[in-house]
């Protein structure tokens, strides 16, 4: 266990510029856990999140200096991390995706639903715990492009707040909310497809 | 309020931030629209199902292999630093001692040795090891605390300007 005083994030970051093995090993239990899934979950390749978490590590020890704590150091590690998977995904050819719009909920010229809304959530409780479930979920999120899935990974998986996710992928509140609205339209619909047929599309 | 209208504006209803009076509108339009109710649930359901997911975890085999690269890594790193701090360290200690036998030998450039005048007169330390100069002192034996106080002055000529007297 790294010691007491490498939580403090000024500290970590201090004896990590003077090179302390100590700094490093803390620095390294504490965040590659996080910097793996979430490149995982961006680059959806084994290899590629590995590679680009140890683009993530470099950059920090490059630029531990000018980590100035105006913000939380996991939120510069994630974005590090984001910064570093997307430079990976510019030179790759997109993976396919599914267009969202085939996802979002249609209504009539007056703003109505066109079709009546089935209530699921009673019925999905008791498959919470369903293996099943999950792996559905994971699928329906690697299916979105990656725009609503980083969104999507930071503020509801990650739990990150809305203004931190927007610092992290330079974006504005506004954006953020409605890219994660978006995103939540879209599983939904997908989850009442998926418990309507009993089976992935 | 109609239902498209509660469906764009669900996530600032669910999450807080949505002004007073349009609450009102949209819990209106909830008790006598049975639809979105039932959207409401699934979507705050959808919500909380998605809380359950968690980021892939790192296979132990990657995990050995990234920890001895950031071990390794870092040393490298560190030491690249070091040895660049020294060289830096070494470079402006001779800079310095330059400066220090120009102004002993009073070959310093009109500009530096207004800066010299000026900062005598202000910084004692920097004033006796000067007198200690103009006394046959030796330039080479500048105390650190001051060589940062000379190597100031070597930054503060403007670019292109020579700092000493051909």
């Amino acid at each position: 266990m790294p010691a007491e005083r490498l939580l403090d994030d000024n500290v970590l970051l201090e004896e990590l510029r003077n090179g302390s093995s100590e700094a490093v090993e803390a620095l390294f239990e504490r965040f590659h856990g996080k910097i793996y899934g979430l490149a995982m979950s961006i680059l959806k390749n084994e290899s590629d999140a590995e590679e680009a978490s140890q683009d993530v590590f470099l950059t920090v020890f490059q630029k531990a200096h000018t980590f100035k704590g105006n913000s939380a150091l996991y939120s510069w590690i994630y974005r590090i991390c984001v910064n570093a998977c997307l430079m990976r995904l510019r030179g790759k050819r997109r993976q396919e995706t599914v267009s969202i719009e085939e996802f979002m909920p249609v209504f009539t010229e007056d703003g109505m639903h066109t079709s009546p809304v089935e209530d699921w959530s009673k019925e999905v409780e008791r498959k919470m715990l369903d293996k099943e479930l999950g792996h559905v979920i994971k699928k329906f999120t690697d299916d979105l492009s990656e725009k609503y899935r980083v969104v999507f990974v930071l503020s509801d998986v990650e739990g990150l707040s809305n203004e931190e996710t927007a610092q992290i992928l330079g974006l504005t509140v506004p954006a953020v909310k409605s890219r994660l609205h978006r995103a939540r339209l879209y599983l939904r619909e997908q989850l009442t497809r998926y418990l309507r047929e009993g089976k992935t599309e | 309020m109609n239902c498209k209208e509660l469906v764009y504006l669900l996530g600032d209803y669910l999450d807080g931030s949505m002004e007073e009076q349009l609450r009102r509108d949209l819990d209106d339009h909830l008790v006598m629209c049975e639809s979105c109710t039932k959207f409401v649930q699934t979507y705050d359901k959808t919500k909380l199902i998605c809380r359950q997911i968690r980021l892939t975890e790192i296979p132990e085999e990657f995990r050995e292999r990234l920890n001895s690269f950031v071990i390794q890594k870092a040393r490298e790193h560190h030491k690249g630093l070091e040895k660049y701090q020294k060289m830096a360290a070494e470079e402006q200690k001779r800079q310095v001692e330059n400066l220090l036998q120009a102004f002993q030998e009073q070959r310093l450039a009109p500009s530096l040795s207004l800066l010299f005048d000026t900062h005598r007169d202000r910084c004692e330390t920097c004033g006796g090891f000067l007198r200690y100069l103009n006394g046959g002192g030796e330039p080479k034996s500048c105390p650190e605390e001051i060589e940062e106080h000379f190597a100031e002055f070597l930054d503060a000529i403007p670019p292109g300007e020579e700092p000493y007297l051909s």
